[in-house]
């Protein structure tokens, strides 16, 4: 192939192609590789014998390109788009023909897909079971959706829960959770969490608070109690070594639940300085600082950075709310204001003071 | 004053640290050697775990924003806003040369924020000089042109990404005010842009044979996306069309655009050209462009031709993705054609980051409400849909 430049003529619409010899110099030259240079020097310095560094060399033009994670990223946005488009349609022409074929389909699919995903499965353990084949692992995910697909329709058109509601989401919850431990499978543990959150009425998605905002009043309640649910079934995971790896998933949802919950009971107090409302605000602050303390306990065991991000933000708002009701209550706020205006730029530089020396805190390696 | 704040081999220990991390993990390199080669480039900078990192950005961010709130409050605002501004910025800047001569800071979160900071500082400033008229659609020539130079400093000074990227957008803003000042400009305009991404592309391909490569590497992958992306949308057909449509003024639906044909196959073939080489280059900066390009140039086409409804578009979709992807899980079980389906050992897998995105993605229904009742008059078209 010639890669002689070409200047693009843009007279008319069927020159077209020759855009593409700009592609052509763009692109196809073999880029210098930074890598050759890096081993050089490390030959160099002595670190390298000569031999082996040759042999990185070659690895490292020879060896295949990873197409792994393209493809699970392309496997889940398949099963997401094929569960949605199949999560309307079946609700679609419900009294034609063409229906009952769509039901069909998607039992068939269904069976087929958890078939292929048990055939595969690794014997139980309760420690972390090797993967055995990524085919499978997205195939017991989307027979999951599947299910949830079937059972709604099920629910909607013949009603075998009657009116017990709640029973169309404790089921698959249930069902996820043994399938979880079953499998080995973190992504359909992270499914059961959502669906049992979805029978309590709330959200755990780990953005939830910045697409959903905060949680209501009335749902905070039950949100506490199930993020604390989830906290204690993730350390009962961690202690007792019953699939450990299980843990992070459980103390994440959790944690994010319960502090999120905690913290609109926290706010909610506001404007009234009873003596009551300020112990019940003390109390909140205290569990959330309590939570927090886990957290920071768990990251520090298993190196899970994501868990002190959690603990230093929550606690730091948990810190400043009680600070900001205690003021309220001792009702000076009024000279107060310079020192509360030095308060911020004052606590977050201890903040980020705290972090940059978090690994001498906690010891950590 | 040296060209760059960092000092180059903190950067390059970096990128040969993790080599060997690299190395070592595919069993290229023993243990014993690994060590010896962390001991000769140590880590003689400070940079915390990604999420203190990100927790630190948004600290220092709150900090300074909160320390202007002091100063204002205590001098009760009487200055200009500009002397605020240059205040600000001189501090920002002062810090960040401190933290990393005498902290060592190297992106830890902070010296980002700060320098973000500065740059922010600079624009308010440099805004209050320029006199602008403030309007939605346009800066002044005068303000870009200053946000530029200082932009330009900061990315060759500092190497941050972020600021490589705002660099990228201010630049091709002045590009397309510049380029719609005359009439040629303006019919001009897609292929101005193009030429523009492939300039810097061209330019980048000098990147990786310059010796500080590794000091700008991040900032070198981020104009290159950005400049990948820009040279697709600039030729897209729909960017092109309703550009040029919001470009007249017109309102109502826009209209058939010239060249129409060429700007088809550049919509088409771009997608294709990308993850084509992609693949055959094993790069994977062109290949997830080229994903994302691909995922455009459909929206494009289901914008003017909506050739199927949602629902089954989707279900179609869905199942060519899935089983695509399952043939090539399975085709490429062995390696073949230089690619595999086998994860690089290089890279830890990411279990746990992948049950947060099932997490955050997946739909549950949520149990009925009490008084839900399913009519029949609802299971025709939409309806059904929106009930449930």
């Amino acid at each position: 192939m010639n890669y002689r430049p070409k200047l693009p003529s843009l007279a008319g619409a069927g020159e077209g192609p020759y855009v593409y010899t700009w592609f052509y110099l763009l692109f196809a030259m073999p880029p210098a590789s930074p890598t050759t240079r890096l081993l050089a020097q490390l030959a160099d310095e002595g670190l390298l014998p000569p031999a082996q560094a040759a042999a990185i060399a070659d690895d490292e033009r020879m060896r295949p390109f990873s197409l792994h994670y393209e493809l699970r990223a392309l496997l889940y946005l398949g099963i997401t788009l094929l569960t949605g488009g199949v999560g309307v349609l079946v609700y679609q022409h419900i009294d034609s023909l063409g229906h009952g074929v769509i039901i069909g389909a998607i039992t068939l699919a269904m069976a087929a897909s958890f078939a292929y995903a048990n055939r595969h499965r690794a014997a139980f353990t309760w420690g972390e079971a090797p993967r055995t084949s990524t085919a499978a692992d997205y195939l017991l995910l989307l027979s999951c959706l599947l299910f949830l697909v079937l059972e709604g329709y099920v629910q909607v058109q013949y009603g075998i829960f009657g009116s017990r509601y709640g029973l169309v989401t404790v089921l698959p919850a249930a069902l996820f959770f043994y399938l979880a431990y079953l499998f080995d499978h973190r992504g359909v543990l992270s499914m059961a969490i959502t669906a049992l959150a979805a029978w309590v009425g709330v959200s755990v998605a780990p953005l939830t608070l910045f697409t959903d905002g905060f949680p209501s009043e009335e749902l905070s309640g039950p949100g506490l109690v199930l993020g604390l649910a989830l906290l204690a079934a993730g350390l009962a995971s961690e202690q007792l070594r019953r699939k450990p790896h299980f843990a992070y998933t459980y103390l994440l949802l959790g944690s994010n639940a319960a502090l999120l919950a905690a913290l609109v009971r926290l706010f909610d107090g506001d404007g009234s300085t009873e003596g009551p409302e300020l112990l019940r605000a003390l109390l909140v602050a205290l569990l959330m600082l309590g939570i927090c303390t886990v957290l920071v306990w768990y990251a520090r065991r298993t190196q899970s950075y994501i868990f002190l991000l959690l603990a230093a933000g929550y606690g730091y708002v948990a810190f400043t709310v009680v600070l900001m009701v205690m003021v309220g209550f001792m009702n000076f706020s009024e000279a107060f204001i310079p020192l509360l205006v030095l308060y911020f730029p004052l606590s977050l530089a201890g903040l980020i003071a705290l972090l940059i020396n978090i690994k001498k805190i906690l010891r950590i390696a | 004053m040296r060209l760059k704040a960092y000092p180059a081999a903190w950067a390059d220990d970096e990128a040969t640290r993790a080599a060997a991390d690299r190395w070592q993990r595919r069993g290229l390199l023993t243990p014993a050697q690994q060590v010896a080669i962390d001991a000769v480039h140590p880590i003689s900078y400070y940079r915390p775990h990604n999420w203190i990192r990100l927790l630190l950005l948004v600290a220092t961010l709150f900090g300074a924003a909160s320390g202007l709130g002091f100063l204002l409050l205590i001098t009760k605002a009487d200055f200009n806003p500009g002397v605020y501004a240059a205040l600000v910025a001189l501090a920002a800047i002062a810090l960040l040369e401190v933290l990393i001569s005498r902290s060592q800071h190297y992106r830890s979160g902070v010296d980002n924020a700060l320098l973000y900071v500065a740059v922010f500082a600079w624009g308010c400033l440099t805004y209050e000089l320029t006199d602008n008229a403030f309007s939605l659609s346009f800066f002044s020539i005068n303000w870009l042109l200053l946000m530029l130079a200082a932009l330009l400093v900061a990315l060759v000074r500092y190497a941050d990404p972020l600021v490589a990227a705002v660099c990228f957008i201010v630049a091709l803003w002045l590009a397309a005010i510049i380029l719609m000042h005359s009439q040629l400009g303006r019919l001009m305009l897609p292929f101005g842009m193009m030429a523009i991404m492939g300039a810097l592309l061209l330019a980048l391909r000098q990147l990786p044979a310059r010796a500080d490569y590794y000091y700008y590497r991040s900032a070198g992958l981020v104009l290159r996306a950005l400049g990948l992306a820009g040279l697709y949308l600039a030729g897209n057909y729909l960017v092109v069309r309703e550009g040029h449509a919001a470009l007249l003024g017109a309102g109502g639906p826009s209209e058939q655009v010239a060249l129409a044909p060429l700007f088809y196959l550049f919509t088409a073939g771009t997608p294709v050209m990308y993850i084509g080489l992609g693949l055959r280059r094993h790069d994977r900066l062109l290949l997830t462009v080229g994903l994302l390009t691909l995922a455009f140039a459909l929206f494009t086409l289901r914008y003017y031709r909506s050739l199927l409804p949602p629902e089954i578009a989707a279900t179609l979709g869905g199942l060519v993705l899935l089983v695509g992807a399952l043939a090539a899980l399975r085709y490429l079980r062995t390696p073949r054609h230089g690619l595999t389906a086998e994860a690089d050992k290089a890279i830890p897998p990411q279990f746990n980051l992948e049950s947060l995105i099932i997490a955050e993605t997946v739909h549950v229904p949520a149990a009925p409400e009490a008084s839900y009742q399913f009519g029949g008059g609802q299971s025709g078209g939409g309806g059904a849909d929106g009930s449930y």
